[in-house]
């Protein structure tokens, strides 16, 4: 028997119950012993413009999304038009029969362009302009039509209502009777979904029930699904995973400005300011929670995590471009005045405000370069969700250690992206501190008395020094010497050699797959799992491939990039941007030029399909650049 | 051994400067209040009052220009233990620092913003600062500015500030006086400073002031302090009334003060009980191993699925 492997999609306009959906489908699939993996896409809208989640389901961990989807659950007519092209022959399509009167013009709050492209599509095919016209398409190229009349099987099952506000329910519920899902573990998701709302589990319960029958009644149920052994495991998306990071690496001052796709995280911490700690040896320590401030802006936002990071507190911001781009003067602050201080960095599509709530990974050069003068600082990067928890930690570490401002960057496809981790392992990472100042006579801060540049930090409340913006002497008074200059920008310098020279390799980059491949693939960010299942892929068709993944720019291994990369075959570099920014740095840190890339820059999250097939066509038709298009 | 809280460093400033008097003041409040140097802090933004810190001997940042406010306010909530002196000018506070002025207002931290105000950017050399009148002619600037000023007194009381007055540089006991009374105060403080500018301010000169100014202190009916709700809207109508005076009379002491606004601290407090008890800089962070305390199984339980 193949293996279950399962991509869905659920689409509904924004605020109309697509995340509670996807919730019940996510709660039912793990239950039975699965792994979810999917990525939410939405306009930058409250309530009405059309938004998706795109699941896969599978029972070992997936890391990537693949279309055509095997199965689309369309909560409004709008999700229809929108992924005509998402399905394929054997792709089941569950929707309301009540849809099959919609006109294209009728969906308001479909973008004039994107409603253009779909008239096109129809016009093309010669098909009305209506969700019909969608229909017949569907049916031609033998897609199976689920035409569920929502509100007759709702009212049958759960006559107190009202329909509307169970249609998500119905479409979970259909859609986990044709995957062939029991209807116990569908029972048990839903209780799991409503857990904490108990008043309305018996109802939804009921509407799943309508869903299972009618399925049963048109033929459609699919054999009993098998179901696994279940571990606790935590749901976790980009954001979530960062903050429960940060917390873990003891975070206890967090600055925020409002701004998607980064304030999740924030909020996330404002919820668990007061802290539960482990049981034992935590209760005779001095604990008590961390402060979260939303302040009036991402300038005050910088500058404020920099001043509590004076006190000795671990101290970090997260923002996203736009805020970003306000906090570099205090950023190059941090780097003059040796403050430790983490930012994280949420990329989405610029430039300006570009596109608020869709992927990008285009501020890699800028999060390098970022703030004026030369100054030391650090850039990682996380590609999965374990990494985001274990990189926010050792971020606070080596903002402390280093005494400088450590640049943590996730796309937007990872802030967003919900995946089942199975273990957060506590002993992984240390948490280290800073060297501390033991002479409080005379206290030099920037005591030039140092070989790895980093001089002992003192804090305020216990000791008393200066800083200043301004170059400085040891004490951190004014001064404009030439020799002090030169001996603190080359103090400065030496702590980065020093982090260079201390974290391990595998801390900056990582060759995963086989040493000698056919294709060295190079990227960072999201598509580490990405690669990692189309590698995966590949080599079922007989092709070896592995993957350069990086996860530091701010010290760079140039050396083992160097080599790997004069040793490797097709090297194709894979980014979420139009300049291949980290081919650029790998050139610039190796003098070698990368030939190939598979970009994209329309927002949305690279898939299997298109990176298998853009891998094709490299080798075969010897392109050198492939401009990705997936995603609605 | 008598700390002295001025440092060693040869102060910079043109002679003449009214800053000179301020910080005459602050470390004649510090040395006044018996405060442990170790626990009290100066934090400045850009221009001449941004190397007060420098000349003091307690712990001391000179940030960014306009962004003293947020590095105060920083190191204030991390350690609410500290006494948090911020120092910054008309243009600092009132121009490029605005936002984060009027956003403390409604914080209301526990920081003491001394705004020294001489109308102009001395270190740029005597451009107007938001804090000029329209039509008024000094030696630096070209034409008669252009603009009209901001009064922070009101803009202070209108942001949120529990504690608002206004000092004078060469009142130096009455400027030490309201510094230890708003370094006393639960919530944030404003005290704007009228200081002389001897290089590039022609008009509003030593002189000039000192036949003007005169303390609200000296009657006794004056009473700005609101003990409870009731009073809230008489004596901020007061404060605003008596911060619109200039001219030939222009009173100096304490406009506002209204101790029913909770601090920030006091408002985190309750969201984190052990707040005060354990600050967040001094919390413990690893266990006796150096591993986190913290166990997201058990804190982030909602996302926990078994």
């Amino acid at each position: 028997m193949q293996e279950t492997d399962i991509n869905l999609l659920v689409g509904g306009p924004q605020g109309g119950g697509i995340d509670s959906s996807a919730n019940m489908i996510n709660m039912a699939f793990s239950l039975a012993g699965y792994n979810i993996f999917g990525v939410r896409e939405f306009h930058s809208n409250i309530k009405g413009r059309h938004s998706y989640i795109h699941l896969r389901v599978k029972h070992e961990r997936p890391g990537s999304l693949k279309y055509p989807v095997d199965i689309m659950v369309a909560l409004d007519p709008d999700t229809l038009f929108e992924h005509m092209l998402d399905v394929s022959k054997g792709s089941k399509i569950i929707y309301d029969s009540a849809f099959e009167k919609f006109e294209l013009k009728q969906a308001r709050m479909i973008t004039l362009d994107t409603m253009s492209r779909i008239r096109y599509e129809l016009e093309n095919r010669k098909l009305p302009l209506n969700i019909n016209g969608v229909l017949e398409y569907f049916k031609s190229v033998g897609v199976i039509l689920v035409s569920l009349p929502f509100d007759k099987i709702i009212n049958k099952n759960l006559p107190e209502g009202p329909a509307t506000r169970y249609y998500n329910t119905l479409g979970a519920g259909a859609t986990m009777a044709i995957i062939g899902l029991d209807i116990e573990h569908a029972n048990d998701g839903i209780k799991y979904a409503f857990r904490k709302k108990p008043a309305v589990i018996e109802s939804n319960l009921k509407v799943v029930k309508g869903g299972y029958d009618f399925i049963k009644e048109m033929g459609l149920e699919a054999e009993n699904l098998e179901v696994y052994p279940v571990k606790p495991r935590m749901l976790l998306n980009g954001n979530d995973s960062v903050a429960i990071g940060k917390l873990m690496g003891g975070l206890r001052f967090q600055t925020y400005y409002p701004i998607t796709p980064a304030s999740d995280e924030s909020n996330l911490l404002e919820n668990h300011e007061e802290m539960k700690f482990l049981k034992g040896e935590a209760e005779k320590l001095k604990t008590a929670g961390l402060v979260v401030v939303q302040t009036e802006d991402e300038i005050s936002a910088i500058n404020m995590a920099n001043g509590a990071a004076l006190t000795g507190v671990r101290s970090s911001t997260a923002t996203s471009g736009p805020g970003f781009s306000l906090m570099s003067e205090g950023i190059s602050y941090a780097g003059m005045t040796e403050i430790p201080v983490v930012v994280t960095l949420y990329m989405r599509g610029g430039p300006s405000t570009g596109l608020p709530t869709r992927n990008g990974q285009a501020d890699l050069l800028f999060a390098i370069n970022t703030g004026h003068g030369e100054f030391p600082k650090m850039v990682i990067s996380s590609g999965d969700m374990e990494e985001c928890v274990y990189d926010a930690m050792k971020s606070l570490n080596y903002a402390q250690k280093y005494q400088m401002p450590v640049i943590h960057i996730i796309d937007k496809t990872l802030a967003n992206t919900m995946d089942l981790v199975p273990e957060i392992d506590l002993k992984k990472i240390k948490i280290e501190k800073y060297e501390e100042n033991k002479n409080h006579e005379d206290y030099k801060r920037f005591s030039l008395n140092t070989d790895t540049g980093i001089s002992p930090y003192g804090v305020f409340g216990k000791d008393i020094y200066w800083i200043t913006g301004d170059e400085h002497n040891e004490y951190g008074h004014i001064t404009e010497d030439v020799s002090m200059r030169d001996k603190m920008m080359e103090k400065r310098r030496k702590k980065l050699e020093t982090a260079d020279r201390e974290i391990p390799l595998n801390d900056k980059v990582e060759l995963y797959g086989e040493k000698n491949a056919d294709i060295t693939y190079i990227t960072w960010g999201s598509q580490k799992t990405l690669l990692l299942d189309a590698i995966k892929e590949l080599k079922k068709n007989g092709i070896t491939a592995n993957l350069l993944y990086i996860k530091m720019f701010v010290p760079f291994a140039s050396d083992y990039v160097e080599k790997v990369l004069k040793n490797a075959n097709t090297v194709i570099d894979v980014e979420s941007n139009m300049n291949a920014q980290a081919a650029q740095v790998i050139r610039m840190n190796t003098g070698i030029k990368i030939e190939n890339s598979i970009l994209k820059y329309n927002g949305r999250h690279m898939t299997l399909d298109e990176i298998l097939k853009s891998t094709k066509k490299i080798m075969k038709e010897k392109t050198e650049v492939e401009v990705l298009e997936n995603g609605s | 051994m008598v700390h002295n809280f001025r440092s060693d460093l040869t102060v910079d400033w043109c002679p003449g400067c009214g800053d000179f008097g301020i910080l005459t003041a602050i470390t004649k409040a510090l040395g006044n209040m018996n405060l442990d140097p170790e626990k009290v802090v100066a934090i400045s933004g850009i221009g001449c009052s941004g190397k007060t810190p420098h000349y003091l001997n307690i712990a001391g940042a000179h940030t960014l220009h306009g962004r003293s406010i947020p590095y105060s306010v920083g190191v204030k909530l991390a350690n609410p233990n500290l006494k948090v002196l911020v120092m910054g000018g008309d243009g600092d506070m009132l121009g490029i620092g605005a936002g984060h002025f009027v956003a403390e207002g409604r914080r209301n931290s526990g920081v003491v913003i001394i705004l020294y105000n001489n109308s102009v950017y001395g270190l740029t050399k005597g451009q107007a600062a938001p804090t000029m009148p329209l039509g008024e002619k000094v030696k630096s600037i070209p034409r008669p500015n252009i603009f009209t000023k901001i009064n922070p007194i009101p803009l202070a009381m209108a942001s949120g500030y529990s504690f608002v007055a206004r000092g004078f540089s060469s009142e130096i006991n009455h400027l030490s006086d309201l510094i230890q009374r708003a370094v006393n105060h639960e919530g944030s403080s404003v005290i704007e400073v009228l200081q002389p500018c001897p290089t590039y301010n022609d008009v509003n000169t030593l002189d000039w002031y000192r036949k003007r100014v005169y303390k609200l202190e000296d009657d006794k009916s004056w009473d700005p302090i609101v003990k409870n709700k009731e009073e809230e809207e008489e004596k901020f109508d007061n404060g605003y009334q008596m911060s619109l005076k200039w001219g030939d009379h222009i009173p100096i002491g304490i406009m506002y003060e209204n101790n029913t606004i909770p601090s920030f601290t006091k408002r985190l407090s309750d969201i984190v009980p052990n707040y005060l008890k354990y600050p967040p800089s001094e919390q413990d962070i690893s266990d006796s191993e150096g591993y986190s305390i913290l166990d997201p199984f058990e804190t982030f339980i909602e996302r926990r699925i078994d």
